[in-house]
């Protein structure tokens, strides 16, 4: 039991997508697969309790997801999604504004460089965000997530506006840095070339949409 | 000081040889707004006699019920506006908005016919129009708070949904959003304000010194109108935000649109 990050039983979003019963081991990559629109992302939801299933439970720790405090646990079980949020101005200040949001001191220009570097990124903090290629914003916003040390990240296709050798050194310098700070990684990927080059858990959602 | 002359029908309708000029131009610059334009008058036409006899028999037979009765009208009329302009306002939010404009504009209004005139607060010559500004203001002002706070957070859902994915609360992710609808609800007040007296006389005023008012009291009956309405309007928008915020989301800090 102690191994175990998440485990699902009869989970059930909105009656509309059953989820087979699955367990999410600590200590190793966890990739989670399937076809599109089988519920990959809504699984990540469930797990930091943006969402509510309708029926059936998670565990985290060992602990029902209900018994949490949603606010303290999404601190600590942090979701990076698809949908790429950055406020319209520069790297530094986008730190700024998330470090006020989450009331915390911003850290130093070396920690947010450091971030960017884990993220492959190589820019001047006063670079404007709002110039950047998806792909670029992709990654300030992951390194925007692991800054903040979260206990689990959560990357939902972290790399899907990336061509592969980019993808793979991204990923890689993500899991060095996760494992040297303690941090469980879960990654949802469709990405083939990504997921053979690192070991790890393969978790495979099958299509199970009512 | 004169009186405004009463004006005969003959006279009156002469008024309405204006309406020829704009179906003019209208039609040379295809505006294809020539129904709406006739629509319109014939509704404010019918709308506004049928008021006045309606506020003259009142006037002439004051009677507190009837003051309340026509405050109700007026109110529930402003609340199903607003809400016709948003459907996308949950139960609990127009229960909080109607709750909010409703007590807003009537404790404005009762310290502006109670305390500053100095008159019953049932008292139709007073109450009825006064109110119309204040409640109508209020309305206006909480139609474009709601717009601005409900397009908002429609257009920032990424915002919202990665604040939310940070362990951000609620409250502290909308409030800003409630701030900024604020201020936009409040503009279009405090621009009259500003430029009130120089780039135009308002409204009541100009009514007021053409029935025969002196200018030095139609200063002071504006200013104060002016000031009810800003506060009606502020006081109705943070209420209804601050407390309407809340129903967006759930125990488990969840959004429920």
């Amino acid at each position: 039991m102690n191994n175990i990050l998440f485990q699902t039983e009869n989970l059930n979003y909105n009656n509309m997508i059953d989820f087979a019963d699955l367990k999410i081991e600590k200590g190793k990559v966890n990739f989670i697969i399937g076809e599109s629109g089988c519920g990959k992302s809504t699984l990540l939801r469930l797990f930091n309790a943006f969402l509510s299933p309708a029926r059936g439970s998670v565990r985290y720790n060992g602990q029902l997801l209900e018994e949490f405090d949603t606010l303290k646990l999404r601190k600590e079980v942090s979701l990076v999604a698809q949908e790429v949020f950055l406020f319209d101005a520069s790297i530094s200040d986008n730190f700024k504004q998330f470090y006020e949001y989450r009331e915390l001191d911003v850290p130093s220009d070396e920690i947010i460089s450091k971030m960017l570097k884990v993220c492959c990124l190589d820019f001047p903090l006063d670079k404007d965000c709002t110039s950047m290629s998806g792909g670029e914003r992709q990654r300030v916003y992951t390194a925007i997530f692991l800054s903040f040390n979260p206990k689990v990240i959560m990357l939902d296709e972290p790399t899907s506006a990336l061509d592969e050798k980019n993808s793979i050194s991204v990923i890689s310098n993500i899991l060095e840095y996760c494992k040297e700070n303690n941090i469980e990684v879960i990654i949802v990927t469709h990405d083939m070339a990504v997921r053979q080059q690192f070991d790890g858990n393969i978790i495979s959602l099958e299509r199970c949409v009512q | 000081m004169e009186g405004a002359t009463t004006l005969s029908i003959a006279q009156f309708s002469l008024i309405y040889l204006l309406l020829l000029i704009v179906l003019f131009i209208m039609k040379r610059s295809k505006i294809d707004k020539t129904k709406l334009l006739i629509i319109a008058s014939v509704r404010m036409t019918v709308q506004l006699v049928l008021i006045g006899f309606i506020l003259q028999y009142i006037f002439a037979n004051p009677n507190p019920l009837i003051t309340t009765l026509f405050l109700a009208v007026m109110l529930s009329f402003s609340i199903h506006r607003v809400f016709s302009t948003r459907k996308d306002l949950n139960k609990k939010f127009k229960v909080i908005i109607a709750i909010s404009l409703s007590i807003s504009g009537l404790a404005v209004l009762m310290y502006f016919v109670g305390v500053v005139v100095g008159k019953n607060i049932f008292n139709p010559q007073y109450t009825i129009p006064l109110a119309g500004m204040i409640i109508g203001n209020a309305m206006t002002g909480l139609t474009i708070g709601l717009k601005t706070f409900m397009e908002s957070i429609k257009l920032q859902r990424r915002k919202i949904d990665t604040l939310t994915n940070l362990g951000v609360s609620p409250k502290n992710i909308l409030k800003p959003f409630v701030n900024n609808a604020l201020e936009a609800s409040l503009l279009p007040t405090l621009n009259s304000m500003l430029g009130m007296g120089i780039i135009f006389l308002p409204g009541m005023m100009t009514g007021q010194i053409l029935a025969g008012t002196l200018p030095t009291t139609a200063i002071m009956y504006q200013i104060a109108i002016y000031i009810a309405i800003c506060t009606s309007v502020c006081l109705s928008v943070f209420c209804s935000l601050n407390f309407g915020y809340r129903t967006l989301y759930n125990e488990k800090n969840q959004f429920i649109g």
